[in-house]
């Protein structure tokens, strides 16, 4: 068969999109991955048929997963969400808008849990932005405009290893035109990462220290003398030098990762760094940006918020949204065990979960909708297996800068697999059918 | 040997989690615990050795690494994955967010210790 050239795909892995993919495929197989970075070119890889990919529904019967057809997985899904008295859903960052903005809806049926992967990854984040707001910009324009980039508790060489060559580092942008020569590069980390290796200043801080440097930042920036020689294991004198450096650049941006979010502190380190931006706005132009993991995680909190008002952390019980991260959040509700079914789809959260929280997921109902094997799927009483967004499906998904880019197909999902947003609608028809509604 | 625990995302565990997470890239990318080249001296074992990395919350036995991302003495580092969440803090503290990142740990060398596959892991909860 002719092979197929796709040009231009968007890759859906990381919150980065890059949206220049090169796709090859023969035989509805791809064998060529063009221009993504390593972790976006195994998982356009992983959409071909493998061990490692379920291409029929799975029901467990005495303990085995089994292959069934996709009505008799559909309807004991449907069962298990329509006879539940408090089903946790949990994922749907790794897939479309318009699967979420299905699952709003099935949730809301069941009076269930509605969190998405947002809750252990920049939760504390939208926590911190929701007090204090968020001055930021697009990545487009740090491109062009950026001569200060700080990247704070965030290693992109690792989590978004494109990132700093199409947006903050190496590229060269319209004022920037001599890419990587025209901007200083700072990191904030308590490890000496490949981040900050290629980084101009690495700012060692002692880990789950970050309030405490963000607050003498402020305090130097307005002119306070500290009366400690270290702040946070950083010698004054560096801190100093560093504010000079953020006060004199002509555009300046903070990205910042999961080491303000899951270290000690958590939404006031971030609210901290924002109130240091916003500060250092007196002085020159400064913006902010969260350095998103999943693909579509932004597009998850931007589709619950349009849908709820809320952007993860959802309660249906009372028959209208409630919102309480700490309470509703999927990792508490779990510790609590508060719940009676489990939803997870495009995550594993058996992985990705404390062990508490995963001891009592396992020991209730579990529904995975996932096309590849993982810990969850293969723990999980039932598996749906959809076809691959952005790789055998269409859809819309949010940049981490929250610019919405259209998902391509470029393959044909193993027959009979539907896109995600198939599978809840026909798990919300047959819950409404089941619930007399 | 006492030492600070955090835990994060790499590149090999990005990779791994893509379609492979039942099989051994996982453990390879996931299953290491990244000493300071300093701290790994005085552990006094073999790159690769079996190390049994111990907090309040629980062990887990994974390979013993030298960091390339150091120098960073008194901290290990556990890639994401459930070898990590194993053993961090579940605490959420009202956010949602577990501690995933900053827990005390205790390191000892266990020459023959069994590492443990992420479903053999995820069976073991149930």
């Amino acid at each position: 068969m002719a092979k197929v050239v796709k040009e231009d795909v968007v890759c859906p892995f990381c919150g980065t999109l890059c949206d220049d993919i090169k796709i090859i495929i023969e035989d509805n197989e791809i064998i060529e991955v063009d221009n993504a970075c390593a972790i976006g070119t195994a998982k356009f890889y992983s959409s071909n048929v493998s061990e490692h990919r379920y291409t029929k529904p799975m029901i467990r019967n005495n303990g085995k997963l089994e292959e069934a057809s996709w009505d008799e997985a559909l309807n004991k899904a449907a069962e298990l969400l329509a006879n539940a008295k408090r089903p946790l859903s949990y994922g749907w960052s790794s897939t479309e808008c318009d699967a979420q903005r299905k699952a709003v809806e099935l949730i809301e049926i069941c009076g269930g849990i509605l969190d998405n992967t947002a809750s252990v990854c920049h939760g504390p984040s939208i926590l911190a932005i929701q007090d204090v707001g968020c001055p930021t910009s697009t990545l487009g324009e740090y491109k062009n405009r950026a001569d200060l980039v700080l990247f704070w508790g965030s290693n992109p060489v690792h989590a978004h290893p494109r990132h700093m060559s199409r947006y903050s580092d190496f590229i060269r942008g319209y004022f920037r035109v001599d890419g990587r020569l025209d901007r200083t590069i700072i990191v904030v980390d308590p490890r000496n990462t490949h981040t900050a290796q290629i980084a101009d200043m690495h700012i060692k801080i002692n880990p789950g220290e970050d309030y405490e440097l963000f607050n003498a930042i402020r305090a130097i920036l307005r002119g306070a003398e500290l009366d400690v020689k270290k702040v946070a294991g950083v010698p004054v004198k560096q801190i100093k030098e560093l504010v000079e450096i953020l006060k004199s650049c002509k555009f300046g941006v903070l990205f910042f990762g999961l080491g303000l979010t899951m270290t000690k502190g958590k939404h006031r380190n971030v609210d901290a760094g924002i109130s240091l931006v916003r500060e250092l706005n007196d002085h020159t132009k400064f913006n902010l940006t969260p350095m998103r993991g999943h693909y579509n995680v932004s597009g998850a909190n931007i589709v619950f918020t349009w849908s709820t008002g809320y952007p993860y952390s959802i309660d249906f019980s009372k028959d209208y949204p409630r919102y309480n991260p700490g309470e509703f959040s999927a990792v508490d509700i779990l510790k609590t065990n508060d719940f009676d079914v489990t939803l997870v789809i495009a995550s594993d959260p058996a992985s990705n979960f404390p062990k508490d929280a995963v001891i009592n997921m396992l020991k209730k109902p579990l529904i995975s909708i996932e096309p590849h094997k993982t810990p969850t799927s293969e723990m999980a009483d039932i598996v749906l297996p959809p076809a691959i967004a952005g790789i055998e499906c269409e859809g819309t998904a949010y940049r981490m800068d929250k610019i919405p880019l259209r998902l391509r197909k470029v393959k044909n999902a193993p027959e009979g697999c539907m896109a995600d947003a198939e599978i809840v609608e026909k798990l919300i028809e047959k819950v409404k059918e089941l619930k007399g509604e | 040997m006492k030492f600070f625990l955090t835990s994060g995302r790499t590149i090999d565990q990005g990779v791994a989690l893509e379609g492979q997470k039942l099989g051994r890239e996982n453990i390879k990318a996931c299953a290491i615990c990244e000493f300071d080249k300093d701290d790994f001296k005085k552990l006094d074992c073999m790159i690769g050795t079996p190390v049994k990395v111990t907090t309040k919350f629980g062990e887990v036995v994974v390979y013993s690494q030298i960091t390339e991302q150091g120098p960073h003495p008194g901290l290990i580092f556990i890639p994401m994955g459930p070898w990590a969440n194993a053993i961090i803090d579940p605490e959420t503290y009202g956010t949602g967010m577990p501690s995933y990142k900053g827990t005390d740990a205790e390191v000892e060398v266990v020459k023959s210790g069994k590492i443990l596959s992420a479903l053999e892991i995820v069976k073991s909860y149930k």
